[in-house]
C-alpha cells in the first residue's frame, strides 16, 4: 500500500524551504528568498501556507529598525518532510 | 515535478545550506595568536605582569574578556550575513560559550586558591577542541586537541616545567595551526 505524497510539499518553493529548514536551527527570510530564487510576495504566500499547516513557525522582529522574519521547522514539519522524502524514495525505486 | 526532480531539489537545497567553516577558523586563529602572545609577554616580562597581587589576574581576565566580546560581535555579524544557523554551528556556539564562562571561573578560582590554572584550562580546552573537531570532522583539530591535553598532562607530570611556555605552545599547536589549516581548506559540513 503506497502512501500518497504530501500535496503541500510538492510545490518546489515549499519543498526547498522545508529542505533548508530541516538542516538549520533557524533561517531568515532573505536567505530563503535567495535560495528559492523567488519573489518576496510568492515566498510570503508559500511560507504562510506552511505556517498555517504548522510545518514551520515564523517569528517577526526588528533589527536596526528593519523588520526581520525568521523561520524554524516544527516537529510536525520534520515528520511530514521525513515521510515525504521516504515516499519519494519508494516511488523512485519503483520507477513510478 | 516528478519524483526524481523533487529529490534533486531537496539535495540541491541541503547542499547549498552548509556550515561555513571559514568564520570558525578565524576564531581559532585569533585565539591562537592572542593566547600565544599573552603567554610569551607574561614569560618575557614577569616583573611587569606580576607587579601587584592583582595585575596578573587583571592581565589574564581583562584581555580574554575583550577578546570574547570581539569574537561574539564577529560571530553575530557573520551569522547575520549568512542568514541561517546550522545545527552543527549552534552546537559549536553553545560548547564554546560554556568554555568561555568556565575559563573565567577557573582563573578566578585559581587566584583565590593561589594555584596555577594553566593545566586545568588546557585540559578543558583540549576536551572542547576534541568535541569541536569531532563535530566538524576535521583531523588537524583532533590532533590539536590531543596535543593540548598532552600539554596539560606534561604540566602535571613535570612540576618544574615553565607553564607559560607550555601554554604558548599549546595555544599555537592546538588553536593557531588547526585554525590556519581549516582556513586554507575548502571544507564545509
Amino acid at each position: 500500500m503506497f502512501e500518497p505524497l504530501d500535496k503541500l510539499l510538492t510545490n518546489p518553493i515549499r519543498l526547498m524551504v522545508m529542505s533548508v529548514l530541516v538542516k538549520v536551527s533557524g533561517c531568515d527570510f532573505n536567505y530563503l528568498k535567495k535560495i528559492t530564487n523567488s519573489t518576496q510576495g510568492n515566498l510570503s504566500i508559500q511560507l504562510k501556507k506552511l505556517a498555517e499547516n504548522e510545518y514551520i513557525s515564523i517569528t517577526k522582529s526588528f533589527e536596526n529598525n528593519y523588520p526581520k522574519t525568521k523561520c524554524n521547522i516544527t516537529k510536525k514539519g520534520i515528520l511530514a518532510f521525513e515521510n515525504h522524502f521516504k515516499n519519494l524514495k519508494t516511488y523512485q525505486n519503483l520507477d513510478l | 515535478m516528478n519524483h526524481s526532480e523533487q529529490l534533486n531539489l531537496i539535495n540541491d537545497a541541503i547542499n547549498k545550506t552548509k556550515e561555513q567553516l571559514k568564520p570558525t577558523s578565524v576564531n581559532f586563529i585569533f585565539w591562537g595568536i592572542l593566547i600565544t602572545l599573552m603567554s610569551l609577554i607574561h614569560y618575557l616580562f614577569p616583573e611587569f605582569i606580576q607587579k601587584t597581587t592583582y595585575s596578573s589576574l587583571i592581565f589574564w581576565t581583562i584581555i580574554p574578556v575583550i577578546g570574547m566580546v570581539l569574537t561574539i560581535v564577529y560571530n553575530i555579524k557573520t551569522g547575520i550575513r549568512m542568514g541561517y544557523e546550522t545545527h552543527i554551528g549552534r552546537a559549536l556556539k553553545l560548547v564554546w560559550s560554556v568554555f568561555n564562562v568556565a575559563w573565567i571561573v577557573l582563573i578566578i578560582m585559581a587566584f583565590f586558591k593561589k594555584q596555577n590554572p594553566v593545566q586545568d584550562i588546557l585540559f578543558l580546552l583540549g576536551v572542547i577542541l576534541l568535541i569541536s573537531a569531532l563535530l566538524i570532522r576535521f583531523k588537524p583539530l583532533i590532533i590539536g586537541g590531543i596535543c593540548v591535553i598532552a600539554c596539560s598532562v606534561l604540566i602535571t607530570l613535570s612540576p618544574h616545567i615553565n607553564t607559560l611556555l607550555i601554554n604558548a605552545i599549546a595555544a599555537f599547536v592546538g588553536l593557531f595551526v588547526p585554525g590556519l589549516s581549516l582556513y586554507l581548506s575548502k571544507k564545509h559540513v
